[in-house]
């Protein structure tokens, strides 16, 4: 079976670790609960009549008191890059990291989530912002955790990309 | 091996682990429990794969393998990672690289209570960093939201200080009328956004809740959407945009939501505010309400654009969250009905509507009914059905009504609507001329004094309009220069019937069951109440038992006439007797709703006075006025708390006495 390492990078308390337990577990819970150091989950997909494995690496998030270690994406194939729709900030974290893990392996494929879908009243973004994104070619998902909303379409469609890769 | 740092090690709950040249390992200490349920090889194999169940450790090994290879002193770290075990118990695991002993040894152990203390610190850490960032934006949000406020408290602002402008460039009395409308547009238009804002951020919000629960309070969604439609209808007219109520639901009578009603009708009026944004003119807006069982729903319907495709519902009714193409104010009305809605335990949304338009929609959960609560239903329902069955026996009329104050246009509109009958509500005689154009009334009531047309100039507009057209409306004015020369000046004006102010409500409902027996109308002045306001029970009688419509007028009067007070003493220093005779006309109308005589004949007194310039003895009967003023309000604060208390006794009884007084005329 083809097997696929995807890494989940983005700021603290984006919904990294929920994103994958509503993936693999498929159960949410809205207490949150700082991930330290990195877990690593297996799921196996259906992608166009083929099965892959994907080895999920939830990697804490970056901050002042933990620091991405970047040996950890090494041999991913693509990556979910995370922001929560209800900071702003972690967004421009998010473009950071993406800037940062071009240099560190290279140009894989990955998908931006804007995640936090269900408080989209609270967001703090705009349309400039997500249409910047587009304009840069980027796929971009609305996703929430806690509805579930895009989190299956998130993991097929990066594991599309990945596959389509040479 | 038996160096010091390998037996500090091992003493430290290490496993160490010697990298054989094949890429395999071996154990070279004790292997702990936790370690045997990871890799139970070790226990039976002296050369075994540590990474063949850590997808981790694979990862980690690469570092390692670089830095056994380059001979350095010190450590490699891992950092730390998770481990699940067959039982689901989630264990934190870190690994390091060394030399030790001129091997290359792997060193792994479980660091359970300094993760524990670990991850306790840093959720600390990163709970305190969140709250810290919602505080920002709490604070950001603020800081805009005083931005668009002062921005948009500033629009009206300027406008009427373009119409004070206009008013000084020249002296003519219509164009002069025009800036004053618009001016006062402007204002009221500031005030509903202070309003607005106020309610979002109320600090009492406490108190509110403690009111919502009260469910003998609990407003009718239909009879609320239907005055909220009636306040907002001029704005409506102005645009020449159709609004109306859809009431088709007549087995239904139960219509009481979870809620508050001055909010609920604000509920009502943003929606509508919004609605009418996005119409163009000559189009339809409805309102409509519906049974869910548990909830009802209420909606309003336009014929606009329909909603943008790249902006969700929810984004819609977010703080700001207007669409900003188009412009609107704060984006707080929107977000006043979301937050208002979900408060009393309901849901709104919107959606583009198949063919055209949108529709903005809201859903609550009905009032709860207790065994006070059944037996006032069931004593409102026979009383709603006894009403229906007499409404239906009657001719249902279809009435314009046209008065600048929003008071009488309050109380008469919704006694009109009591009694049956289909009102369209207009604030100018304008808005009242064009209506006519458009829409066939059975009868028009007319205030006389108007701005842009006065009541005498709209009944002549009328008349030459319908003239060779084969209509003519009964047309009734609504007055307050109620003598005997007052009504044949305003007969030969072309009026059909004259109504003085104030009026008794059941004089009206009189006429309208026969419009053509034009002597019901007359309303002579309440002679128990020359001094301060009529008793509680003649104030009830006068709005036809309605205690929650006196309620209404109460807390209306309450309000603006300190502010209408204050205009007429600008006024009067100013030296500016239009305004000041406009301005105690107006309150001459309020104070006559709750049978003030003695303020009335102040208010009758000013209002001559402002028109012949007499500034000195307007001073002298402002005074008096105020003094009768401050003993009415004093009368109405008493009679809110008496009417809270005797409110259902005094009501019904007014009502029987009221059908008693009906039943003899018959």
């Amino acid at each position: 079976m083809i097997q696929k390492k995807i890494c989940m990078i983005g700021s603290f308390a984006v919904g990294k670790t929920s994103l994958v337990r509503r993936f693999v577990y498929s159960i949410y819970s809205d207490i949150y609960q700082t991930t330290l150091g990195v877990k690593v989950d297996k799921k196996v997909l259906r992608v166009d009549s083929t099965d892959v494995e994907l080895m999920l690496w939830d990697i804490y998030g970056e901050d002042d008191f933990q620091k991405m270690r970047w040996s950890y994406v090494r041999g991913s194939s693509g990556y979910l890059l995370v922001a929560d729709g209800t900071r702003r900030a972690t967004l421009e974290k998010a473009l950071a990291l993406e800037q940062k893990a071009r240099e560190e392996v290279g140009k894989i494929p990955f998908i931006l989530l804007i995640n936090k879908s269900d408080l989209v009243q609270e967001w703090d973004l705009d349309a400039v912002l997500e249409s910047h994104f587009n304009a840069k070619k980027w796929t971009v998902l609305r996703s929430s955790a806690k509805t579930g909303e895009n989190v299956e379409e998130a993991f097929t469609q990066l594991a599309k990309k990945m596959l389509s890769q040479p | 091996m038996n160096t010091l740092l390998g037996n500090f090690l091992r003493q430290s709950g290490f496993v160490l682990l010697e990298r054989h040249e094949d890429g395999s390992f071996g154990l070279l200490s004790k292997a702990p429990e936790w370690f045997v349920q990871f890799w139970p090889a070790a226990l039976c194999d002296d050369k075994f794969s540590i990474q063949e169940n850590s997808p981790f450790l694979e990862n980690f090994l690469v570092d390692a393998e670089i830095f056994w290879n380059s001979g350095k002193a010190g450590l490699c770290e891992s950092g730390t990672w998770i481990e699940t075990n067959a039982a689901g118990e989630q264990i934190a695991l870190e690994a390091r690289a060394m030399h030790l002993d001129g091997k290359q040894v792997l060193a792994i152990f479980s660091p359970d209570t300094q993760y524990q203390e670990k991850a306790r610190v840093l959720q600390t850490a990163r709970n305190s960093q969140l709250q810290h960032e919602r505080l920002l934006r709490e604070i950001q949000k603020k800081e805009i939201l005083l931005h668009c406020i002062v921005h948009d408290l500033s629009q009206p602002l300027s406008a009427i200080r373009g119409s004070f402008d206009c008013l000084a460039l020249g002296n003519d009395p219509e164009s002069a009328a025009k800036f004053i409308e618009l001016g006062k547009h402007a204002s009221e238009q500031q005030e509903s956004m202070i309003r607005e804002i106020l309610s979002a951020f109320a600090a009492d919000l406490q108190a509110d809740l403690n009111a919502e629960r009260n469910i003998n309070s609990a407003p009718d969604l239909l009879s609320t959407a239907k005055e909220a439609a009636s306040m907002i209808s001029p704005a409506f007219s102005a645009k020449g945009v159709r609004l109306s109520v859809i009431d088709n639901n007549s087995g239904q009578t139960n219509w009481r939501v979870r809620g508050e009603e001055t909010r609920l009708r604000r509920i009502f009026t943003n929606l509508l505010e919004n609605a009418l944004r996005y119409t163009p003119a000559n189009s339809s807006v409805t309102i409509g309400v519906e049974d869910e069982g548990v909830s009802l729903k209420a909606y309003v319907d336009d014929e606009g654009p329909g909603l943008p495709a790249d902006l969700r519902p929810a984004e819609i009714f977010a703080l700001f969250g207007k669409e900003k193409k188009n412009g609107g104010k704060a984006g707080l009305g929107l977000y006043f009905c979301r937050v208002t809605v979900e408060r009393w335990g309901g849901s709104i949304g919107c959606a583009s509507l198949a063919e055209i338009g949108s529709r903005f929609w809201f859903r609550l959960p009905k009032a709860p009914l207790n065994g006070i609560d059944s037996a006032v239903k069931k004593a409102e329902q026979s009383k709603d059905d006894r009403k229906r069955m007499k409404q239906e026996n009657r001719r249902r009329l279809r009435i314009l009504l046209a008065d600048d104050q929003e008071d009488i246009r309050v109380l008469t509109t919704h006694q009109l609507q009591r009694g049956g009958h289909e009102v369209v509500v207009v604030g100018d005689g304008q808005a009242a001329y064009e209506a006519v154009q458009t829409g066939n009334f059975d009868i028009i009531f007319l205030d006389e004094e108007m701005p842009v047309l006065t009541g005498v100039e709209t009944v002549r507009a009328i008349r030459d309009f319908q003239k060779g057209k084969g209509v003519s409306n009964i047309i009734v004015a609504f007055t307050g220069n109620n003598t005997p020369e007052d009504r044949v000046r305003l007969m030969g004006a072309g009026f059909d019937a004259v109504v003085g102010k104030p009026f008794r409500l059941e004089s009206l409902d009189a006429f309208l069951n026969d419009p053509t027996d034009i002597k019901s109308l007359g309303s002579p002045p309440d002679e128990r109440s020359r001094k301060s306001g009529a008793s509680l029970e003649a104030l009830l009688q006068r709005v036809g038992g309605d205690e929650k419509l006196l309620r209404q007028m109460m807390r209306t009067f309450l309000r603006d006439t300190p502010e209408r007070l204050e205009i007429i003493s600008k006024a009067l220093k100013r030296k500016n007797g239009t305004d000041l005779a406009y301005y105690a006309h107006a309150l001459k109308g309020s104070l006559g709703i709750f049978g003030a005589g003695e303020a009335v004949r102040h208010s009758q007194s000013l209002q001559d006075l402002g028109r012949v310039g007499d500034f000195e003895e307007s001073g002298r009967v402002f005074g008096l006025l105020q003094e009768e003023i401050a003993k009415l309000q004093q009368n109405l604060r008493g009679y809110a708390k008496e009417a809270k208390a005797e409110s259902s006794a005094v009501g019904k009884e007014v009502q029987s006495k009221a059908k008693k007084a009906k039943k003899r005329k018959r």
